[in-house]
């Protein structure tokens, strides 16, 4: 017994090194470096103390990206649950040819994201694009997607939402069939159907569910940065920085103009806001499962 | 069974000392050490060069072993940002005037030995090359090619518009462009008169906006001998030169947000005229063969002269094989290599004693980034550590500025904008000590 115990543990133990190596411990560098001024090559790194966080408060940079993001985030994370939900609901029952239409939602999901953002590209331009061409049988005129910044941000969200819609679909479905079937039976015994039976049966039941599908979204939209960079970095016509994303923001601070601790104040306040949202997610959702 | 293993491990063992005796015969003990060299840089499109040149080297000098390494520009500087600190950089790097003054600051590149400080101050490379090479007394780095800016357009479109030749002033140049657009029944740009930098992140929108202020009189940083600064372009010429690019794209358009630019426009015929550097010629060989164009010297106005970029080859100061890296450098800088930079690739090579006539008679558009005449300046972006972050935010506030419909025929819109980007400009520079009024 003792054996199986310290098998267990030592196994337990090496994931836990990589963890505290390639996680905790950079993770806590940047929290450090966040009060000094470093410029990555200098042997010397000033303390600064609070410096780069005042400094964060009063740059136009960083309050577009935050702004950015932060309705990048909302939207895709509503549009992307949601959609993924409605998606699941009938996939969930075993429909035929269910497998075909998991893959097509899935694809995009497992797919690179640098090939997608350039097909995407070739759909949203102006001139060729097949979206102006579609939009075009109805009358509408040709709309700069990516060249107009009020369109932009909205063309970057569509886009991802179309790409994760496809992962949070898969963890609905398990969700909902990890359901056990007596609790269904009993709501159809007592007359529970349609938006009822979803409202007060399959939705706290999927609670769980939605609750981890929501939290990784959320991470993940705030991770935001390849297709912005891919859609809206170009010469071949993007507004760049009009949008602008926190962890651009970060990158172009920290590699492209060296100001490590100020990129680190940046990611500290980014790894705050997360995590903020994150527990308030959980206490949200967690206490409507319980 | 115990004698089979014996005879085994006799036969072992004779092996182990017949192999030990080939060894020693083929690796006498008065033979070179093998080193291996390493070749880094940041312009995928040159590795032919180098690699010609490294076959070439590692054959006269059997003990070396050269690799090259290059990776896309902005790849490549943060990689030299890791691997300089850590002495795991390569042994001969590729680095532009602008980015190895941090490294040079900080000590980790070395300085030239005495002969090839001789070799740059010799007649092979010109003044202001000679000058891009050295910071104070010391000279560090080899002249290795240059990026020169200079006008690119499409021929048969100038006959077509009647236009006899390139333009000779910046007035010129925008009446042309009038002359050459084309649009479609609907009013539709379907090709620009002068393609323009609109966008994109990064410094590029801010550099090719300077290369246009600076005939003007405008510059991004005006510097003094103590080598502090200020905004350069808050003034009358950087007025002139936004509201130019306001008119081409709102009062008398020759330009448009969404038709292609760049290299790209001028290879899809979707534009009649637009200023860059010389690996042009090289993209138009490799994209569009048949295109028929031409380059020639960007136009004057109050100024004449064009944007000089230095890319020079350094060795870091934690090479295990500096002796060999500078006696490659000096391989690599040879005529043949020179002319192969020049003929395969486009970038302009920096010594000026090497006959180029052979490929400037077979490749005629490099002339004009050969040019020579009395009047005409080759200036430089200033070497300092926040240039690329000024360069970079000016280009965002720029590009907003280019999409500012407000702005048009509204002067004291367009010094607000000019005097708001100045003010941040000045303020990077007051942040790291290198401001001067």
């Amino acid at each position: 017994m003792l054996f199986r115990y310290i098998f267990c543990y030592a196994m337990l133990l090496v994931p836990a090194a990589f963890f505290l190596v390639f996680r905790i411990i950079p993770i806590a560098q940047t929290l450090r470096l966040s009060f000094f001024s470093w410029d990555l090559i200098s042997r010397t790194k000033p303390y600064v103390g609070l410096d780069n966080f005042r400094t964060l408060l009063d740059d136009s940079n960083f309050r577009l990206a935050l702004s950015n993001t932060t309705v990048f985030a909302a939207v895709t994370v509503v549009a992307s649950v949601v959609l993924a939900l409605l998606i699941a609901l009938p996939l969930a029952r075993r429909l035929r040819f269910e497998g075909i239409y998991q893959l097509v939602y899935f694809l995009p999901f497992i797919t690179p994201t640098v090939p997608e953002a350039v097909v995407w590209k070739w759909i949203y331009d102006a001139r060729y694009g097949i979206l102006n061409y579609v939009l075009s049988w109805f009358g509408i005129p040709p709309v700069g997607w990516l060249l107009e910044p009020r369109t932009t941000l909205w063309a970057v969200i569509i886009m991802s939402v179309w790409k994760t819609l496809g992962y949070n679909m898969v963890l609905f479905i398990i969700g909902l069939r990890a359901i056990p079937a007596e609790y269904n039976e009993a709501g159809l015994i007592d007359g529970a159907t349609g938006w009822r039976f979803f409202r007060y049966l399959t939705l706290p039941l999927l609670m769980p569910t939605l609750l981890l599908v929501t939290v990784i979204s959320t991470i993940g939209a705030y991770n935001v940065f390849t297709q912005v960079y891919i859609m809206a970095a170009d010469i071949q016509g993007s507004p760049g920085s009009v949008v602008r994303v926190l962890i651009y923001d970060i990158f172009e601070n920290a590699f492209r103009f060296y100001r490590m601790g100020y990129a680190s104040a940046e990611a500290t306040v980014f790894f705050a806001i997360v995590l903020v949202l994150t527990l308030a997610q959980f206490r949200v959702l967690r206490s409507r499962t319980e | 069974m115990h004698r089979k293993h014996q005879q085994i491990r006799w036969a072992v063992l004779a092996l182990a000392v017949a192999l030990a005796a080939l060894g020693s015969a083929a690796a006498p003990s008065g033979a070179a050490p093998t080193i291996n060299l390493s070749v880094w840089g940041g312009y995928p499109e040159i590795v032919p060069v180098y690699q010609r040149a490294a076959a070439d080297y590692d054959r006269a000098h059997p003990n070396v072993h050269t690799t090259v390494l290059a990776t896309e520009l902005r790849d490549y500087e943060r990689k030299l940002a890791a691997s300089l600190p850590s002495d795991t950089a390569g042994d001969v790097l590729e680095v532009d005037d602008a980015t190895v003054f941090r490294y040079i600051d900080a000590g980790l590149i070395a300085k030239a030995p005495a002969d090839m400080t001789g070799y740059v101050r010799s007649r092979s490379f010109g003044s202001s090359a000679q000058q891009h090479a050295t910071v104070g007394s010391d000279v560090y780095g080899v002249p290795w090619f240059a990026g020169i800016g200079a006008l690119f357009y499409n021929t048969d479109m100038f006959k077509e518009a009647g236009i006899a030749g390139p333009p000779h002033t910046m007035d010129e140049m925008v009446a042309d462009a009038r002359k050459l657009v084309k649009k479609d029944a609907q009013g539709r740009i379907t090709r620009s008169g002068w393609s323009l930098r609109l966008f994109g992140a990064g410094s590029g929108v801010a550099e090719k906006w300077a290369i246009l202020a600076w005939p003007r009189g405008a510059e991004i940083l005006t510097c003094n001998a103590q080598g502090k600064c200020h905004a350069g372009y808050d003034n009358d010429a950087g007025r002139a030169t936004l509201a130019m690019y306001l008119g081409a794209l709102y009062v008398t358009p020759f330009d448009t947000f969404d038709i292609k630019h760049d290299a790209e426009a001028l290879e899809l015929g979707q534009t009649a005229l637009f200023e860059r550097e010389s690996w042009v010629v090289g993209d138009v060989a490799k994209n569009a063969p048949t295109l028929k164009y031409m380059s020639a010297p960007l136009p004057r106005a109050k100024r004449w002269g064009t944007i000089f970029n230095p890319v020079n080859l350094y060795v870091p100061q934690g090479s295990k094989n500096a002796a060999t890296a500078w006696d490659f450098i000096k391989f690599l800088t040879q005529p043949q290599y020179e002319r192969q930079l020049l003929q395969d690739v486009g970038w302009i090579p920096l010594r000026e004693d090497v006959n180029y006539d052979p490929v400037l008679v077979k490749i005629p558009q490099y002339k004009a980034f050969l040019f020579q005449n009395k009047d005409f300046v080759y200036w430089s972006m200033p070497s300092l550590r926040d240039f690329d972050e000024i360069e970079t935010k000016l280009a965002d506030r720029l590009v907003a500025a280019y999409r500012n419909k407000s702005l048009v025929n509204n002067p004291a819109g367009i010094a607000s904008t000019l005097h708001a980007a100045a003010d941040e400009t000045n303020s990077i520079l007051r942040r790291d000590g290198l401001y001067a009024p």
